[in-house]
């Protein structure tokens, strides 16, 4: 198997505060990986450093995607080269439709990466398809993004963009947090839909609900900023019965 | 500040051959600017803008011009008329000249104006169209100043929607005054937007009066997007129950622009209703004011008010000064006001990037999503959809709009 993502010795911090110390991480394309922990133990941090947030800092280590320097890259040329971040609380653009949004990353990436435009009517088919997957109301493409959506709306819209985005790795920070039943199972099919021989998954997640609907390859425990232990899927329903501490005190 | 001798010699020469009732009227219009000359900054709402600056140029009436291509300028689905260099190029319709008190700005508009835009609507009389009344401005030689008196009287019951829009075409440096007079009978409804697009070495200035009857409705759009110097001072009395007003406002001032917006909207009946949203953004080394004064009159109870002020500094080396004032001297009134200046959030801007939109499309287009709020008002879709590509221009980056109507 290729590797897409592989994280060595990373440490970064925010506001002179040392979150990261020394994560290591391989994922291969094809497989889905769900990183659990506690409060604190830099799941978040882990997930902005790779879409190249400004106020983390990167103190060392390396981050490959698909062999090549990814900390070399600005945020738009990160999502140019196949990343993609679900944001745990996505921002609100009042008056930019969801429709022109879409349309401004899709050819902002497809012109970074030297591809052509595309066709508005060919792209406005595609997003509708998608829109119905999500099952959202196709209304909401000429609403501003984010715009008076809940939380619940808020989250599908992230997976819709990423359906429309077609990424290669996709890191999905707390994705599951604020959706009722209904919500947490179209946004689990978003992302199974996606689950391909050339993609991989990071789930970051708090619960283990998330993984009663997206089955994950590997499951990893964060805490103190390192990954502190390793297992299959297993180890998500030892995590939900025990909790940490006997992780941590370990 | 006397006024120089070049407003003299060019007063000399507009007097020429006036018919001589009209020649008294404005020669003691012209006598009162010349004894008073232009403000300064001694009077408060003359703080920020001195136009001294205006007074040593050598001012000249402007020559006759053959009529400039329009297409970019007018608007489909709107009736237009288009004054050049403050002469109708269509028949005038002659307005009365005014007269009586006012302060020096207005006595200079006075000695000069000729009639700008007179429209008289008869009772329950409704425009369907739009009306665009195009100001524009190509100055052939330095100095070159023209004076318009506009005039919107709505009788009871009729209704309106006009475009004022003032627009600079490349040329010479230019000086405009405008004065606007605004009546609005018994349940008149009048959306007026008032669109500034001037060159970048124009000093125009605009005094507007306005006043609201019982019942009746003035929705104002105000837009700034070009000059060197503008000063527009708003008068709008909510003179009797039950007047509605609504201010929708938006400058994107840069480089060296100074643009000064005085609003004053004075509650003088009962159970009248005030909303001002007023957006601005500064960018260069421009210097933006922003004065937002609202009286409540004694007896005007069941006022009620809100202004709504908010700011963005795209630009460090901008200036924006923007204040909210009250004065409330009635009981039983529901004032509400707010003031923000700040930066775009960078969590946005992290948002947009992080889905590949690059950093400078990124701003621009948050920053259309601020200016939005004010140009989502619009009633007429073309000029929304063509302000928001002037806008995103102005911000350097290319938006597809095509979604936007």
């Amino acid at each position: 198997m290729t590797t897409l993502l592989d994280i060595q010795d990373l440490h970064a911090r925010v506001q002179d505060k040392d979150i990261l110390k020394g994560l290591n991480l391989t994922v291969n394309a094809g497989t889905v990986h769900a990183i659990m922990g506690p409060n604190g133990a830099g799941k978040s941090t882990l997930s902005k450093v790779l879409a190249g947030a400004a106020d983390y800092e990167v103190t060392g280590g390396r981050v490959l995607l698909a062999g090549k320097d990814l900390l070399a890259l600005n945020p738009e040329a990160r999502a140019a080269a196949g990343v993609f971040m679900g944001f745990q609380y996505p921002v609100e653009i009042p008056g930019v439709s969801n429709m022109m949004f879409l349309k401004a990353a899709v050819n902002a990436q497809r012109k970074q990466r030297g591809e052509p435009e595309l066709e508005a009517a060919d792209f406005l088919a595609w997003v509708r398809h998608r829109v119905k997957q999500m099952k959202m109301d196709p209304a909401m493409l000429s609403r501003g993004v984010n715009e008076g959506f809940s939380g619940g709306e808020k989250k599908r819209n992230e997976i819709l963009q990423m359906l429309v985005l077609e990424p290669k790795l996709m890191v999905l920070d707390e994705t599951d947090s604020g959706l009722d039943i209904d919500a947490l199972r179209i946004v689990a099919e978003g992302i199974n839909a996606m689950r391909s021989p050339e993609r991989a998954t990071v789930l970051v997640t708090h619960y283990q609900r998330l993984l009663d609907y997206v089955q994950p390859d590997h499951v990893h425990v964060l805490a103190g900023g390192r990954i502190i232990k390793s297992g299959g899927p297993e180890l998500a329903r030892e995590l939900e019965e025990k909790g940490y501490g006997w992780l941590q005190a370990a | 500040m006397r006024a120089p001798t070049s407003y003299q010699a060019a007063f000399a020469q507009f007097a020429q051959g006036l018919p001589a009732a009209e020649r008294a009227l404005r020669e003691q219009a012209f006598a009162s600017f010349a004894a008073a000359g232009f403000p300064d900054d001694s009077a408060e709402r003359w703080h920020y803008t001195d136009l001294n600056k205006l007074a040593p140029q050598n001012v000249q009436l402007p020559a006759t011009l053959g009529a400039p291509a329009l297409d970019e300028l007018l608007l489909p689905g709107c009736e237009s008329r288009v004054w050049l260099n403050g002469r109708a190029q269509q028949a005038a319709a002659g307005g009365e000249m005014p007269s009586g008190a006012g302060d020096a700005l207005v006595q200079l508009n006075r000695a000069f104006a000729l009639p700008g835009l007179q429209l008289q609507l008869a009772a329950g009389e409704q425009r369907a169209q739009p009306l665009h009344a195009l100001l524009l401005t190509q100055a052939q030689a330095p100095g070159e100043m023209h004076h318009l008196a506009h005039r919107i009287a709505l009788a009871r019951g009729s209704r309106a929607t006009v475009l004022l829009h003032s627009a600079g075409l490349p040329g010479a440096a230019s000086f405009s005054s405008h004065q606007l007079d605004l009546d609005l009978a018994e349940q008149a409804q009048l959306t007026l937007i008032c669109l500034q697009q001037e060159g970048e070495q124009a000093a125009q200035l605009l005094q507007t009066r306005a006043r609201i009857g019982r019942d009746a409705q003035l929705r104002l759009i105000n837009l700034d997007f070009g000059g060197q110097l503008i000063r527009k001072d708003w008068q709008l009395q909510l003179a009797e129950a039950g007047a509605q007003l609504e201010v929708h406002g938006l400058f994107a001032a840069q480089q060296r622009v100074h643009l000064d917006n005085q609003y004053e909207v004075e509650h003088a009946a009962p159970h009248t209703s005030s909303r001002q949203l007023l957006r601005g953004l500064g960018s260069g080394r421009s210097k933006s004011i922003l004065n937002d004064r609202v009286l409540v009159r004694p007896g005007a109870f069941k006022t009620d008010s809100e202004q709504r002020l908010a700011n963005l500094i795209l630009e460090r080396g901008a200036e924006i000064n923007a204040k909210p004032e009250l004065e409330i001297y009635a009981d039983d009134v529901k004032c509400a006001h707010g003031n923000s200046c700040g930066q775009l959030d960078e969590r946005a801007v992290f948002y947009l990037r992080s889905r590949g939109v690059p950093e400078a499309q990124a701003r621009a287009l948050l920053t259309y999503s601020f200016a939005d709020a004010v140009l989502a008002q619009l009633p007429i879709a073309a000029l929304r959809l063509r302000l928001a590509q002037t806008l995103t221009r102005q911000l350097g980056a290319e938006l597809d709009f095509e979604d936007l109507t």
